[in-house]
Order: structure tokens, then sequence, then C-alpha cells
């Protein structure tokens, strides 16, 4: 098999590397922004989700449903476009952008927070209405704490994945890093340096994360859920697997 | 105008005992033609329930009958369908609905549950000051000084700092009781506490109602199977059949003098 002979050229991406930098800032801003909102935002909609009043729940899972069904590329075409010609008002790429990743985001952060909540016996949180404490305060105190911890895993996946799809933004002419990669590649003619180089870039933010994220979930296959000792029902199933991950 | 003649946001500050009035032999609880029903069965049919103030009280009876319902409903966890409820001369519930001086009553009553309750995720210290903090206002300081007597009470001082996941069951339960302590109430409802326990650890756990009862009068409703213990130390035994209350006795009277079949039957399948 022939591999074509190329001659890579790296100066293109030192000279071009604070421009990188600039647009790895940009896509780490988006992110944190976005993150920050959607938990806090994913609270209410968890709680809604899981209300006695019917149209309450229908609104939650509504909306939860249409985010996840729906192509996130499309949701960000769909504010950045759409949405002044309905509002009448022009959003900016970044704001567009956020707003986009927000809604995305908080639909399943909400669905994450609904099973941690749904995973704390209810005898824990009576325990807490019988000590008086307000419903605000058990959800506060009791229930937000270990739905947490115990969706930790999920959130912190959700949260990488969100961190490589802000790449997305780049088409609405937000000057994120793959914008900015995309620029300089087509200016300079050197795309396989420039991309390869975003590509890194992505992957030095991404992939500690990433270790991170393993690392917890080993520590909670050997501990089982938050508390409670002894290992959890899938290692005690598959009795190599707590051997293996202790290792 | 009441609301200003009502000391009621003082009270949630503080709910000092003076609120309860019923000293030891009088009535604290009574409840009158309760009944409750889930998907069209009725589990309480028509109750009709008194406790005194300083009692125990233990109910028995087979499972489904509606002994945690009881519980519950005089918890305020379930509003029964019909019924009332008056706590320490108050009437608490009436016409399907909680009324205002239940307000002031709630806090008064503890509950402790079959399965363990303390949160996982806080220590010792923070599962009993959580509620004291937040609810009655007292400072970090005061919450941990009332948190050192009511382990006190229930001999686990030394566990101050440990969390849920390093205590035994009977540990736990009793960590549990302190916690309902905290808030200093009159009325204490078990509900199984110690039907997951080792004979010899449930003793120890009910021991320590026993003690509180004696020594700060608290009245304790008790659902156990503990038949030892109901003749020991209850004041009064119920006993609950179908949803009905078959039997109000002492447990001298319930054990050894009552014609109730059912009560015989029951009495006789759970002591061996
Ligand atoms: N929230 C609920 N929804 C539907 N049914 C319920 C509910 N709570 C209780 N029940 C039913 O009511 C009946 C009586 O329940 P209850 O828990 O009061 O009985 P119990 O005497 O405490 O029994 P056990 O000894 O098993 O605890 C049971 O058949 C139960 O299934
Ligand atoms: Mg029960």
């Amino acid at each position: 098999m022939m591999v074509k002979s190329y001659d890579f050229d790296w100066n293109v991406v030192t000279s071009n590397f604070p421009r990188l930098l600039e647009g790895l800032g940009v896509t780490i801003q988006i992110t944190l922004i976005v993150i920050v909102l959607s938990m806090i935002l994913a609270v209410p909609v968890a709680l809604m989700r899981m209300s006695n009043i019917d149209i309450v729940r229908w609104v939650a899972q509504g909306y939860i449903e249409l985010f996840r069904c729906t192509p996130l590329l499309v949701q960000l075409f769909w504010v950045y476009y759409a949405l002044p010609t309905l509002t009448g008002i022009t959003i900016p790429g970044f704001i567009s952008a956020v707003i986009a990743l927000t809604a995305n985001l908080t639909a399943f952060m909400a669905e994450a927070l609904r099973s941690g909540f749904q995973a704390v016996p209810v005898e824990q949180i009576e325990a807490g209405k019988m000590l008086r404490l307000s419903s605000w305060q058990r959800v506060r105190y009791i229930i937000i704490p270990q739905a947490l911890r115990q969706q930790l895993p999920v959130i912190l996946s959700l949260n990488i994945s969100l961190f490589k799809d802000t790449a997305l933004v780049s088409t609405i002419a937000v000057a994120d890093l793959m914008f900015t990669a995309n620029k300089i590649a087509s200016e300079s003619y050197r795309a396989l340096e420039i991309l390869t180089t975003a590509a890194l870039m992505y992957f030095v933010i991404a992939f500690p994360v990433s270790l991170i994220l393993s690392r917890i979930e080993r520590n909670m296959m050997n501990q089982g859920p938050s508390g409670t000792a002894g290992p959890n029902l899938l290692s005690r199933m598959v009795p190599g697997l707590k051997v293996k991950a202790a290792a | 105008m009441s609301q200003l003649t009502n000391t009621g946001s003082r009270r949630r500050v503080e709910p000092a005992s003076s609120t309860i009035t019923a000293s030891h032999g009088e009535i604290l609880v009574s409840a009158r033609g309760l009944q409750k029903s889930f998907n069209d069965r009725m589990i309480l049919k028509n109750v009709d329930f008194d406790m005194l103030a300083g009692d125990i009280t233990v109910i028995i009876g087979k499972s489904g009958s509606g002994k945690s319902t009881l519980l519950r409903a005089l918890a305020g966890l379930t509003d029964p369908d019909a019924g009332r409820i008056v706590f320490d001369g108050k009437v608490v519930f009436e016409d399907e609905e909680r009324t205002d001086d239940w307000r002031d009553v709630e806090s008064h009553v503890g509950m402790v549950f079959q399965t363990y309750t303390l949160w996982p995720h806080m220590d010792v210290l923070a599962n009993l000051t959580l509620a004291p903090r937040k609810r009655l206002g007292l400072s970090a300081a005061e919450a941990k000084e009332r948190a050192e007597v009511a382990l006190a009470e229930v001999g686990m001082s030394q566990h101050l700092r440990s969390r849920p996941s390093q205590l035994s069951g009977g540990e736990r339960q009793r960590v549990a009781i302190a916690r309902a302590l905290m808030m200093r109430p009159k009325l204490l409802l078990c509900d199984e506490i110690t039907s997951a326990l080792d004979p010899p650890v449930a003793a120890e756990v009910l021991e320590v109602l026993r003690r509180l009862k004696q020594e700060e009068g608290i009245a304790v409703a008790l659902v156990t199977h503990d038949m030892a213990f109901a003749s020991k130390a209850a004041d009064r035994v119920v006993f609950f059949h179908e949803g009905e209350i078959a039997v109000n006795a002492t447990p001298d009277e319930a054990f050894n003098r009552s014609t109730n079949p059912e009560l015989k039957k029951f009495v006789d399948a759970v002591r061996f």
C-alpha cells in the first residue's frame, strides 16, 4: 500500500498556537458556563419530571424528549437562525450557543438527576419530614447530595460529551477551538497539522476527566452504593469483576 | 388578627416543650373513627385510639392489618379519609385535613422507621444536628451540645463522628432514636425498629425506649413482634385485626386473660 509522502510543517502550528489557545479558551468558557447553568436548571426540571401534577410532569417530559430526540446541530441552528425570525431579536452566536447547549445538556442532566433522586430511599426522605425539614430542605440536604454522588459518573460523561460537542458551535461562527483551527487550516493549507493539534488539545482536556471518571466508577463498583457497606449487586453477580476492578 | 396573637412563628424557632401540657397519665393523643383506604381496600376501618402521656403502647397484629398506617396517620405522613385526631387537647386532624394546630404540634412527634434511615452521606453529628439547626435555629455549637446529650442517652457517645456505614444495625437504630430526640418529642412512633436485628441487639434498642419513657416521660408507640418486650415494658397492648383495634388492654390482660381468639392465635404464632 502506498502512503503519500507529505512534508510536515509544524511551524504553522507554533506560529498559530496562541490563536488556537484563544479558541480553546472560548471552548472552555462555553463548556463551563453551560455546565453550571445546566446543573442548576436540571434540578427544577428533574423535580417537575417527578411531580404528582400531570401537566407539570408532561411539560418537563416533553421538554426532555424534545431535546433528547433531535440533533444538537438542529437545536443550535434553530436557536441561531430560526428563533430570531420568531422573536425578531437577533442573538449573537456565543449567546445562541450557550442557550442551545444549555437547553440540551439540561435535558440529559435532568434525567440523570431524576434517577439519582429516585434512588434515595423514600424512608430517608420521610425521616427528614418527621424532623420537620421543609420540602426544599429535604431536596437540598438529603436528596441532591446523594443523587449527585450516585450519578457522578453519568454527569461527568455528559460533561465530557458537552466539551467535545461544543465544536458544533463553530458552524454558527463562534470563534471556538474548532472554528479557529478550521480557519487557520484553510488559510495555511495545513489542515493535517492544525487539525491534529486541535484534536490533541481537545484530548488533553478530556482525557484526564475521563481517567477520573473511570476511577470513580471503579471505586463505586468496589464500595457499592454510597453509604452501604459491601459490594453492590453487579459485583455480587459477577464475582470476577471486583477482583479485576481492584487490580 | 389571629396572626398577631398567635405565637406560632415564635414556636417555629424554638418549639418550647411548654406547648405540650399533658402530664404523665393524661391523654396525649386521641384518635376517633379513623378510616383509610388504599385502592378501594379499607385498611383502617374505624379506629379509636388513645395514648397517655409517658406511656409505652405496643401495637401488635398480623402483617397488613394496618399498624403502620395508623402510625403514619399519627405522624402526619398519611392523611386518613375520615376521623379526627386530637393531640394534647388540640384538634390536629379533622374533615380530611390537618388543622393549623398541627403545625404547632408536629415537632413534638418523632418517628423511627424499620429500615435504616440515617442519611448515609453525613456523619452521625450531621445527621443529628441538621434539623435542629435548620428548623429550630440552633447554632452549630448548641446543636452539637444537644447531640452529645442525645447520643449519651442512647449509649452512642463515642460515635459522634462515625459514618452510618460504619455502624451496626442496632447502633444505627439507636442513632436514629437519638436523631428523633433532638427535636424533643413528646411522642415517639417506632415502626418495627428492631425487626432487622438479632434478639439481644433488639433488646438493647428497646431498653433505650424504656429508659426514655422513665427518664424523659416520652410516650412511645411501638409496633413490634417482640412479645417479651411487650409483656415486660408496655403500659398498653393494642392488637390490630383487619383494620380494627380488637384488643386494647394491659399486657397482663392481653396476654394472659384475653378471650379474643384472634389475639390468642396471633400470640401463639409469634411466640414460636
Ligand atoms: N401507600 C400505600 N399505597 C397502597 N397500599 C398501601 C399503602 N400503604 C399501605 N398499603 C396497604 O395497606 C395494607 C396495610 O398496611 P400496613 O403497612 O398498615 O400494615 P402493617 O400492619 O403495618 O403490616 P406489616 O406488619 O407488614 O408492616 C397493606 O396491605 C398495604 O399493602
Ligand atoms: Mg408495618
